[in-house]
């Protein structure tokens, strides 16, 4: 996916996913390079298992919107997720799903997010990690360098490495 | 002769001629909570500099706002200890004192008087329970007594009182003694004893309203309401031995408590010296 | 100590904590930093969506710069914990969002009577009662103004960004501590939860304002009193040997309570008015775009400021003349110069998330002469540059159609 001027991107996903978090990274990553960037979230007021969606507008120009109003990119963590956001996403959008969690009924692209976190990062905890290095290789919206940096500032303390090898994982399979 | 009194009374000088006469009723308690309050001020050898005093709304809280001299902060109804806490942070090094009634401390503003207990601030707390909304004209409190006649309970109490000095001691302050007027002494030794402790520290002195409480319930005089708390007041180590039966009705007095425990705005001090030696400006973390 | 903000060591200490440059935080935590740097070194408050960071935040950083934090048992002893550090000289702030505000107005009032400086947050959120607890909102612009009992003057800012939350605060205090009147932040749950990139300057390029002090102990006998003849009067901090008395009833210059004399009370609640009202210019704030040739225009704050402008932006590309203005202080309220402004309209558009407030102060002062219409939105999300850019479109149009017929 190549860059244009501004583009919209929407996270969804159930609390406890670790969705804003991820949001904050690619926020803080599209920041790091000078881009305009405003990051906003929606989530239910239990801190586990509600819906969960992190905002991104990312731009050349200054931003004048402070919600997604039509996504270019929705990456769906969870059904109950891509339930409530699937109209959001724009006609020819891109649609990124964890393919073992979500059944989308339009075009889609995606990979096993959290089986590959479990499996190939040893934690389901990084899922949002590998479904964020995935979108970022498929749709180049930040360098990779300027998410690892994010990554490193934004992650607790002593869970850098693991993050960054799941986000890297997550990567490589955008890039297949 | 208001004058003459004035300059032959010698805690006068603590008080703020300007504001003299006070406006307490003939009769009232909050007068001899006062010359208690500076009695023991004037023991300690307390410079009145070295005084915050701080007060809610209700004929108490007027005992020493504005009437003693020192810092006053007058405050809203209940919330005179809430407001002597930022003053305490702010100047941990001054005594800090709160002045007020029992509608004011322990009805509307209860949660701030368990709360600061709590933390054990190191705030004075005189507590001046006269069993009786007296400012507003009489009505029922949170400390009348079960079956007593206000104007909002015209029939008879139908609750029973909180008993303010137990429940403070329960959450954790340093100091908690009771006292009544009739007790001028022992409330100027607890007083001092209060203002001494680092810690939270209450001292409830029950009080003589004879115009809205007393007169509705057969004590029309102040020395009725005195000789009542003379005759029913029992010392705490002989409450011990009683049954609940047998105190119903009965004012206990003596201290409740006092212990040493960690204070608040030394705790909080302290977190701040480690946190800011920690991050700050020498060269232990020049990284 | 009392901290006021422009200590060698405390400009060292920032630039050490916070070096310049770009960041990347909330609302939130932007009004946080804002306070740090305008020398806040006092916080009471009780956590509540959507304006916990806020606390958080300064939990985590204020002990750093040698500040004071403490969680009280609810919002009533925050903001009465704030009044008592500020009388001890602490520049102080607390904050809340709808609940907890309603909870402080009786203080907030002790503080406007008392001519106590202080910052008091509103992160709004959808009301009335708990609301959308986790929404934004516009709806406490009027509460900000007379949700405390009585005759009262307040000054209430209303920031429009993550960066303009910084700056918007450091100004509040700069207001209160200059004016001895407690400032609201009318900020919202969306900016207050919004991340963007924000500019953290040197501490050096922050103004620095503190409260006048008495110079005399002649002067300190009148704590309430216009002895310099601008209405604000010098404050005796307790600690001070002053021997102050303050009180929330009625009280003469000299602090002691008389609420008796008629004239008393009337002398000090016009003070307080007047004492606004002199320094009106350098109180209001706001900001103008695309005015000069604008028959439409657009009158819109705080987080619904943002979109107003992409819209008239999308509008001028389009060929509509329409222009915006934004109060940033949004009380007092700066209807005289939307009225200067309303001779050159043909219509004047209020966008808002809320059901029309802000509306009827623009109502209030252009009067019938230009019609006014609002672009209102509740629920919790923000207005979209298109909702906007809709109203604006057609109101064109059906003026195109007023000048054919």
């Amino acid at each position: 996916m190549g860059w244009v001027i501004t583009m919209q991107i929407r996270l969804a996903g159930f609390g406890g996913q670790g969705v804003i978090l991820a949001g904050v990274i690619l926020g803080d990553a599209a920041a790091i390079e000078g881009l305009n960037v405003i990051q906003t979230q929606d989530y239910g007021s239990q801190s586990r298992g509600g819906h969960s969606i992190a905002d991104l507008i990312i731009s050349k120009d200054p931003i004048y919107d402070l919600i997604v109003t039509k996504a270019d990119v929705l990456l769906a963590l969870a059904q109950l997720g891509y339930d409530s956001t699937k109209e959001s996403l724009r006609e020819g959008g891109l649609l990124i799903v964890d393919t073992e969690l979500v059944q989308p009924d339009r075009e889609f692209t995606g990979a096993p997010f959290t089986r590959i976190a479990e499996e190939e990062v040893g934690l389901a905890l990084t899922v949002n990690m590998v479904a964020l290095g995935y979108l970022v290789a498929k749709t180049n919206i930040v360098k990779k360098e300027s998410v690892e940096e994010a990554i490193r500032r934004r992650v607790p303390k002593g869970t850098e490495e693991i993050n960054l090898k799941a986000f890297r994982i997550g990567y490589e399979e955008g890039t297949k | 002769m208001a004058k003459e009194i004035y300059t032959k009374y010698k805690m006068a000088k603590y008080l703020r001629k300007e504001a003299l006469p006070t406006a307490l009723c003939p009769g009232c308690g909050g007068g001899t909570v006062l010359n208690a309050f500076a009695n023991a001020i004037d023991q300690l050898g307390i410079d009145p500099r070295d005084l915050v005093v701080v007060s809610g709304i209700g004929c108490s809280a007027w005992i020493a706002s504005p009437y003693f001299l020192a810092d006053t902060l007058h405050t809203t109804h209940g919330r005179a200890i809430a407001y002597a806490t930022g003053v305490k942070v702010g100047l941990p090094d001054k005594k800090v004192v709160v002045i007020s009634g029992d509608g004011d401390l322990a009805g509307i503003g209860g949660n701030h008087l368990i709360h600061a207990a709590r933390r054990n601030i190191d705030i004075t707390v005189i507590l001046v329970n006269n069993f009786i909304y007296g400012m507003t004209g009489g009505q029922v409190a949170p400390t009348t007594p079960f079956g007593a006649i206000t104007t909002t309970s015209p029939y008879r109490n139908v609750e029973h009182p909180l008993n303010i000095a137990e429940t403070v001691t329960s959450a954790g302050a340093s100091y908690v003694a009771r006292w009544t007027t009739f007790h001028v002494y022992q409330l100027i030794e607890s007083i001092k004893r209060a203002l001494s402790v680092k810690g939270f520290a209450l001292v409830e002195a029950i009080s003589q309203c004879p115009v809205q409480f007393g007169r509705r319930n057969r004590m029309k005089t102040p020395t009725e309401m005195l000789r009542w708390f003379q005759r029913n007041s029992v010392l705490i180590s002989k409450a011990r031995n009683m049954s609940p039966n047998e105190l119903e009705g009965k004012i206990v007095v003596g201290e409740l408590v006092n212990r040493e425990k960690p204070e608040f705005t030394e705790e909080l001090n302290s977190l701040i010296e480690e946190v800011s030696k920690h991050y700050g400006l020498g060269d232990n973390n020049a990284d | 100590m009392i901290i006021r903000g422009d200590e060698p060591e405390q400009i060292e200490l920032l630039k050490k904590m916070y070096p310049k440059g770009n960041y990347f935080m909330q609302g939130d935590e932007a009004i946080a930093y804002g306070a740090l740097f305008a020398g806040c070194r006092f916080y009471a408050g009780y956590p509540i969506t959507p304006a916990s960071e806020i606390a958080e935040t300064m939990a985590r950083e204020l002990p750093k710069l040698k500040g004071y934090y403490i969680q009280m048992e609810d919002e009533i002893g925050s903001i009465a914990a704030v009044v008592g550090a500020s009388w001890t000289g602490f520049k102080s702030m607390t904050a809340t969002s709808g609940p907890g505000f309603s909870l402080m107005q009786e203080n907030l009032g002790y503080a406007i009577f008392t001519e106590t400086p202080l910052v008091l947050v509103d992160i709004q959120r959808s009301g009335p009662s708990t609301g959308q607890a986790t929404k934004g909102a516009q709806g406490d612009f009027f509460q900000a103004r007379w949700g405390t009992h009585g005759d009262h003057p307040i000054i209430a800012i209303s920031p429009t960004s993550v960066e303009d939350s910084f700056w918007e605060t450091i100004r509040a205090f700069s207001l209160s501590e200059k004016f001895r009147i407690p400032v609201l932040v009318l900020a919202d749950g969306i900016i207050g939860h919004t991340r963007e990139q924000i500019k953290i300057p040197d501490p050096e390029e922050v103004e620095i304002v503190y409260r006048k002090l008495p110079t005399s102990d002649e002067e300190a006998k009148y704590p309430f009193g216009d002895v310099h003849g601008d209405l604000i009067p010098p404050m005796p901090l307790f600690g001070h040997d002053y021997f102050t008395h303050v009180t929330g009833s009625t009280h003469k210059e000299n602090g002691l309570r008389d609420v008796y004399t008629p004239e008393v009370h009337d002398r000090l609640v016009r003070r307080l008015h007047k004492k606004i009202e002199l320094h009106k210019t350098e109180i209001q704030k706001w900001e103008e775009y695309y005015i000069e040739d604008a028959e439409i225009l657009l009158v819109s704050w705080g987080v619904s400021a943002r979109p107003s402008l992409g819209a008239v932006m999308e509008g001028r590309k389009k060929g509509i003349k329409v222009g915006l203005f934004i109060p940033k202080t949004v009380h007092p309220f700066p209807g005289e110069r939307i009225k200067e402004l309303s001779k050159n309209v043909q219509l004047i558009i209020v966008s808002e998330m809320n059901l029309g407030q802000v509306i009827l102060e623009v109502q209030r002062f252009v009067r019938d002469e230009v019609p006014v219409i609002g672009v209102n939105k509740i629920g919790g999300v923000p207005l979209t540059v298109e909702e906007i850019l809709k109203e604006i479109e057609s109101s064109a149009e059906r003026s195109r159609h007023r000048s054919a017929d």
